[in-house]
């Protein structure tokens, strides 16, 4: 294999593994937010400042 | 290593979309300058952009264990006080853990590629790389301890002291197999030491540690807020399987001890 | 103190007696292993020679999880933990009780197994004091940390899975000083199997500290 191809083949696996990994985590949060109802239930509040509908 | 932030309402605040636009852009220079800008090592030639991520991996997943370590040590202080006010250290103890464990991963995947290309085998029985792997595994196993169904606070402390064994131990590991490999069999292939890294391949490394850093604490900190969103989930689960449970025997005075 | 450890020993050491899992069960299962190591290696004297020392490490490794997981089986099983906590028996004794016991079972096991290895791989020992130590030692390191993992994972429903999980990381160096340590004394390496047995004890003190200090802790949530 050359260097060029493992260099590539490094960044590039890398690369996949971040942002599969930040994506489930983001999509995770997102489902149980959803789950539970995040912005209705006040209780979350002090987690997400965001989710006052004023701030989309 | 680009980065996607993330526009919806459920783990994002200000703070974190700044910082995850931030590690977007950062990621985009970083693979420029890593892999065009910066100069092909004289020994190495381009192999050593694959160092530009295999450094800052360890680091961070080095700082990751640093950080499981100290906010088990604070949770395991504050919960023997209060029953509640620690859980947030519990939090940042998973969560640190399990990016340190993704930028392990990364650390053994890009090191045994430039391995390969370096030394022409993927893998040498060498005190870090052993080292590395065995701290893989370990905190694979306090993830898995971790996920286990139990009260969190129980949970929480069993997983905290096995975080502090489990860095004790690091040390402990990493000298044993370093005298186990310097003791004999003088390696067979001659083990390529790491280059001299100057000039522009120095602040291509530094610049990469500070991308790599900036996408480790957008990830933390995520992966926080969704373990406290799991938490918020499980105490409404069994909020609503009490009351249920209530209104099933809405007269009967020994329902309620019946549920507990 | 030191009677409520010696107490709580005879305690394991008699139902050990009585429901004789250690020596009906695990040191057959480990002499089966130094057997099969033999079908992997394709019964080639002299590389089970060389890979004697470690062969009969990663047998006693094997054969200490399983008695970690069954010195806390008969714990959990009657619910005894709780017992524990009501009484005025220490954790550090309990700790210490049953570091004490499973160091008294592992022993045994190696009583089992060095003879095997000796006959079966056809190795001569040249240093029977190293061999002795080194197997203390290596009593002594993996009694001390399966003791403190074993009660991690106590009572848990995933723990057949998870102790080994947790507990073989922590337990490598004492592996690998221990094949090193044997090496020596079987005299298949001139090397410095006395300073890996002293490794070994340097672990398991390190461990009988942590232990001592996080017992509490362990116990009071299992």
């Amino acid at each position: 294999m050359s260097e060029v191809a493992t260099v590539a083949i490094g960044w590039g696996l890398t690369f996949v593994v971040i942002v599969t990994y930040s994506l489930w985590v983001v999509s995770r949060g997102r489902t149980i937010g959803r789950k539970i109802g995040i912005g209705e239930v006040h209780q979350s509040g002090q987690l997400q400042e965001s989710d006052l509908p004023t701030d989309t | 290593m680009p980065e996607r932030t993330d526009d919806s309402k459920m783990t994002a605040t200000p703070l974190t979309r700044v910082l995850g636009i931030l590690g977007i852009a950062a990621s985009v220079v970083m693979a420029v300058l890593g892999l065009f800008i910066s100069p092909p090592d004289v020994v190495q030639g381009e192999a050593v952009r694959m160092l530009y991520l295999h450094v800052p991996s360890i680091w961070i997943a080095y700082g990751s264990f640093v950080l499981t370590s100290i906010s088990s040590l604070l949770f395991l202080a504050r919960s023997k006080r209060r029953e509640d006010s620690g859980r947030h250290y519990d939090r940042l103890a998973g969560s640190a853990a399990e990016v340190g464990v993704v930028f392990t991963g990364l650390t053994l995947i890009t090191g045994m590629l430039w391995g390969k290309v370096t030394w022409g085998t993927y893998w040498q029985w060498d005190a870090r790389l052993t080292t590395t792997v065995l701290l893989f595994v370990t905190y694979l196993g306090y993830l898995a301890l971790r996920r286990l169904p139990a009260d969190p606070v129980v949970r929480g402390r069993r997983a905290a002291v096995m975080a502090l064994i489990s860095f004790i131990n690091v040390p402990i590991v990493h000298y044993s197999v370093d005298w186990w490999r310097t003791l004999h069999q003088k390696a067979s292939l001659s083990v390529g030491r790491r280059p001299e890294i100057t000039g522009e391949m120095y602040w291509t490394l530094l610049y990469s540690a500070l991308t790599v850093t900036i996408v480790g604490a957008w990830l933390i900190i995520h992966r926080y807020r969704v373990i406290r969103l799991e938490e918020i989930r499980d105490e409404e689960n069994l909020k609503m399987l009490i009351s249920s449970r209530h209104q099933e025997k809405p007269t009967d005075s020994t329902a309620a001890g019946e549920v507990s | 103190m030191l009677a409520e450890v010696l107490l709580l020993a005879r305690k394991d050491l008699r139902i050990e007696r009585r429901a004789k899992v250690a020596v009906g069960q695990v040191a057959p299962l480990t002499l089966l292993i130094v057997v099969v190591f033999a079908f992997a290696l394709d019964a080639n004297a002299p590389l089970l020679e060389i890979g004697a020392g470690g062969l009969y490490w990663v047998a006693v490794l094997y054969g200490g999880t399983l008695l970690t997981q069954r010195a806390f089986e008969i714990e959990t099983e009657g619910g005894n933990f709780d017992d524990f906590k009501m009484s005025p028996i220490k954790a550090q004794s309990l700790f210490l009780g049953k570091s004490l016991s499973l160091f008294i079972q592992i022993c045994a096991l190696e009583l089992v197994l060095t003879p095997a290895i000796l006959l079966l791989y056809d190795v001569q020992v040249a240093e029977w004091l190293l061999l002795i130590a080194a197997g203390v030692a290596g009593a002594v390191a993996f009694s001390v940390c399966g003791v403190l993992w074993g009660v991690m994972a106590a009572g848990l429903r995933v723990r057949s899975t998870l102790l080994p999980l947790l507990l073989i990381p922590v337990l490598a160096p004492v592996l690998l000083a221990g094949s090193r340590a044997f090496e020596t004394a079987l005299g298949i390496r001139a090397d410095a199997g006395w300073s890996w047995t002293s490794l070994m004890f340097v672990i398991a003190a390190v461990h009988t500290v942590v232990g001592l200090a996080a017992f509490g802790f362990l116990l009071e949530e299992s």
